[in-house]
């Protein structure tokens, strides 16, 4: 290796400069220029690039816009009530408070496609409800909600499944649709783990809900549990394209939050947009960047050379996905997941794709592991947010998230092995892989 | 030896004909140049290729017609509906008398070179439902998807339909679920992107020849040795009329497989097509640009 | 120094007004589009178009003018567990390869951005340098962001840091 090469010294300069803390879209962008002035390359490439390839991907206008409806459904009352209705079916079981957490992140997961949003807006409330009087120590409240919120961008609509549709050209529609078993199961073994720790460690009950007032909560939550029928049905009924729902997403959740529960004004309507606005800055400078880091990638032959150096070794399917889960697992420790789905995962596409690995089920496969890095230590952007919400010691959330982590990875393990679960729907719907 | 490189960069996969194409091009001229072929978009989005061939950070790309009529007007009546009959068509065109104008205009003002036009097949309306085309009034009222940009939609227009733009990568499920109730493009492309699995219907319009330009830049044109010049064109007919014959033979044989799988396949009144089509583009502002006399003598080809 | 204080102020936050005009612009363009289709059958490839470019001037406009030091994402392991007369080092040099490599790259970016004169967008006819320029404002505005945190680290003033992580991750 010649530490003068100029791609050589584009990455040492990339990992230099993220080390020393410079934001890693800025650290992409100066690295890439480097490699272009070395190269002899004409450096206006990265501005074309970078500007070419933002304004031609229209389907990741979908990020903002699924950003700005978690805003909009967060500064209202649509997720209060999602809890109010959650409580009311399963807080009368033992270690119910629990149950909710888990069950109003489903609820919530059909309509948002953030975790972080998810355990920011949702997980606080549930978090202080936990911990209130003691009921559950801060540290299980924190893991259990950081494990739950996992759900969110699995269970369609997706942010990550719309930046993994950008690097691999695959059909977001069917890519949530794929998501929809695996969140299912999820959801099911992590109410199994809380039962279990339930009767184990004596969790309390809630006060059950009398049954007469069910059909009330059950209709105060309508308007907003209508949100993912109102998605599926729009994008099934020729209404929208994918990217088109995100906007009726959003759409919807500020109608329901301004009309309907009349609970969000001009002020909070503005305010969102505002949040929202930033929010995409962040992810969408790193979409950028990666995009004219790309271009080095291209011109150096990084995929088709790593693509021929791993299928030297023959290995079978199944064996790569394997690899590929641990590859992840690792990475995700260590970095932000929409950089790993940006950066890592397209160098290896071509392999999956000259393996025969079906590009949606490898989609669900990578998704769900970058969520798994959102709870892995050291960098898990859930486990630093719920450690903030809740001031438990990191230590503490660590081991309390154990059971739920292993049954997150046994549920990966069933995906990876088993593509026809997460395949399942996309099939009735007209997938032909 | 040192021999100049000569980057190509397209949108194809590296499974189309058009890769294979160019693979054989590499081979051909590979005592003269060094042809790095980067296929799928990885290396410059699709139409961006011309300014990047204009600013020397690209050699040879193969330029869609509809791009350069961007900065040369003149050009636009290229890309109009029912101006070429057919693939053989085409080639006449640019090998004649006129074709030559039209070539050194994109010689002398953007600096390009054009080796030769890459047929990719006609471009046929695929509908869901059964409702029976046979004139552009039957057409009325239809959402045809077509790329965006007003081109494109004024092409949409004059097949009487109501164009709409959707993105390429949306169109099977905007099929799929009526978002559109059909999509225009040419054979290959509908088993490519499996367009045929969500339609009911292939109306065999053939209102326009669709093509490329295999093209290379004037300046890594001079690079090369006079041999070598004549080496690149003669490795670039030989292989353009491979890629057009491959793709005449898989138009014949799609539309037999279409049929199998189904799809109502029939021709419609084309020369009603035809005629409402250039009224259509000669009652408005596009054909203003167009040379004096070119739709005749084009015709007369 | 007041007055200069209060005029940043208030134009950081005309700046952040922008950005969320341009998602408000975004959101109702879409709103638009949808519900012409399926209502009214009626195409607007001008939406389509607007939707595009409200997406890349929001996120370099943001990145430029509006985006705080503390909702950046980036690689906190090394950086966050130093102390902070190391982190000020770090600071130092990574200001200075930011500054000097987006500085040099302007004249061939100045370059590209002018030759795109000669293409105009699909719909609204917008010029692509006009589009494009949004790419000098980031370069300007995010270099000017990194003289002013260069200065402040070379001040041996600490620097604000938060791990707000609802901004820095969106997953
Ligand atoms: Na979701
Ligand atoms: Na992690």
């Amino acid at each position: 290796m010649n530490l003068f090469d100029p791609f050589v010294v584009c990455i040492i300069t990339l990992v230099g400069l993220a080390l020393f803390g410079l934001p890693i879209g800025h650290s992409m962008i100066a690295a890439s220029i480097l490699y272009l002035f070395l190269a002899g390359l004409d450096m206006g490439t990265a501005a074309e690039q970078l500007l070419n390839s933002m304004f031609t991907s229209y389907t990741m206008l979908a990020v903002p816009l699924f950003i700005l409806a978690a805003e909009f459904m967060n500064s209202g009352s649509m997720t209060m009530r999602l809890l109010n209705f959650s409580n009311a079916l399963v807080g009368r079981f033992r270690g119910g408070l629990a149950q909710v957490n888990v069950l109003q992140s489903l609820l919530f997961a059909g309509m948002s496609g953030s975790a972080i949003a998810d355990a920011a807006g949702m997980g606080k409330v549930m978090m202080k409800l936990m911990t209130h009087n003691g009921k559950y120590t801060p540290s299980f409240a924190a893991a259990l909600t950081a494990v739950v919120a996992v759900v969110a961008p699995i269970l369609p609509p997706s942010i990550p499944m719309v930046i993994y549709a950008l690097v691999s050209n695959v059909s977001i529609g069917y890519l949530f649709l794929a998501g929809i078993m695996p969140g299912l199961l999820i959801t099911v073994s992590q109410m199994m783990l809380v039962g279990w720790s339930a009767r184990r460690q004596n969790f309390p009950t809630e006060p059950p809900v009398p049954l007469r007032e069910l059909p009330g909560l059950t209709l105060k939550a309508i308007p907003a549990l209508m949100l993912p029928v109102v998605l599926i049905l729009g994008l099934r009924g020729g209404m929208m394209t994918p990217t088109e729902a995100a906007a009726v997403a959003a759409g919807y959740a500020l109608f329901v939050s301004m009309v309907v529960y009349r609970d969000v004004g001009l002020r909070q309507f503005y305010d969102s947009l505002q949040s929202a606005a930033r929010t995409t800055t962040s992810i969408g400078m790193l979409i950028a960047a990666a995009l004219v880091f790309n271009y080095v990638i291209t011109v150096e032959n990084i995929p088709s050379n790593i693509n021929q150096f791993l299928l030297s070794f023959e290995l079978s399917p199944l064996m790569f996905l394997l690899m590929v889960n641990v590859l992840l697992l690792l990475v995700g420790a260590l970095l932000e997941g929409t950089t790993i789905i940006l950066i890592v995962v397209p160098v290896l596409l071509p392999t999956a794709h000259a393996l025969g690995i079906d590009p949606v089920h490898f989609g669900v496969v990578v998704v769900f592991n970058v969520m798994l890095g959102l709870v892995t230590p050291p960098y898990g952007m859930l486990l630093f947010v719920v450690k903030r919400v809740s001031g438990a010691p990191l230590g503490a959330i660590l081991r309390d998230t154990v059971p739920f982590l292993l049954g997150l990875l046994g549920a990966l393990v069933l995906i990876t092995l088993v593509p026809d679960i997460p395949l399942l729907i996309p099939r009735l719907f007209g997938y032909s892989g | 030896q040192d021999v100049p490189t000569l980057r190509f960069s397209a949108v194809v996969s590296d499974q189309d004909i058009r890769a294979s194409m160019m693979n054989q091009f590499a081979d051909l001229v590979r005592e003269y140049a060094n042809v790095e072929n980067y296929f799928g978009a990885t290396m410059f989005r699709q139409g961006t290729e011309l300014v990047a061939l204009q600013r020397d950070n690209l050699e040879m790309g193969n330029i869609a017609p509809q791009d350069i009529s961007e900065q040369i007007p003149e050009w636009s009546i290229l890309t109009s509906a029912y101006l070429f009959r057919d693939a053989a068509h085409l080639r006449t065109f640019f090998d004649s008398e006129i074709g030559e104008e039209f070539k050194a205009m994109a010689e002398d003002r953007l600096g390009i070179r054009i080796l030769g036009p890459t047929y990719f097949g006609a471009r046929q309306v695929g509908l869901r439902g059964d409702k029976q085309i046979t004139t552009p009034e039957d057409m009325a009222g239809i959402r045809l998807r077509m790329p965006g940009g007003d081109a494109w939609q004024f092409l949409g227009e004059s097949l009487g339909a109501n164009p709409n733009p959707v993105a390429y990568a949306e169109v099977y499920t905007a099929l799929q679920t009526g978002t559109i109730d059909g999509q225009d493009n040419p054979l290959p492309n509908v088993q490519n992107m499996k367009f045929y699995e969500v339609m009911d219907q292939i109306v065999l319009t053939s209102h326009l020849v669709g093509y490329d330009l295999l093209v290379i830049s004037q300046s890594a044109w001079e690079k090369l040795s006079p041999e070598g010049q004549e080496a690149v064109q003669a490795a670039a007919d030989q292989v353009i009329e491979w890629s057009e014959n491959m793709h005449l033979e898989m138009e014949a044989s799609l539309l037999d497989e279409f049929r199998a799988a189904g799809l109502n396949i029939y021709e419609p009144d084309r020369d009603a097509f035809r005629v409402y089509a250039q009224q259509h583009y000669l009652n408005s502002d596009i054909s203003a640009s167009w040379p004096e006399g070119a739709l005749e003598a084009i015709n007369a080809l | 120094m007041d007055r200069i204080a209060m005029i940043g102020r208030w134009l950081y936050r005309r700046a952040e007004n922008i950005q969320a005009l341009m998602l408000g612009v975004m959101f109702f363009a879409f709103m638009a589009q949808v519900t012409l289709r399926y209502l009214f059958n009626f195409s607007t490839g001008w939406s389509f178009e607007l939707t595009v470019v409200m997406w890349l001037w929001m996120v370099l406009w943001g990145a430029a003018f509006v985006v705080r030091e503390e909702e950046e994402i980036r690689f906190d392991l090394l950086y966050g567990s130093v102390r902070e007369s190391v982190r000020r080092i770090f600071t130092v040099i990574t200001s200075l390869a930011l500054i000097g490599l987006y500085l040099f790259s302007l004249p061939a970016i100045l370059d590209y951005v002018l030759f795109m004169k000669v293409q105009s967008t699909a719909y609204l006819k917008i010029r692509f340098d006009y589009l494009f320029s949004i790419y000098i404002l980031f370069v300007l505005g995010v270099v000017c962001r990194y003289v002013w945190i260069l200065w402040t680290a070379l001040r041996n003033r600490p620097r604000k840091r938060g791990d707000d992580p609802k901004a820095s991750s969106t997953l």
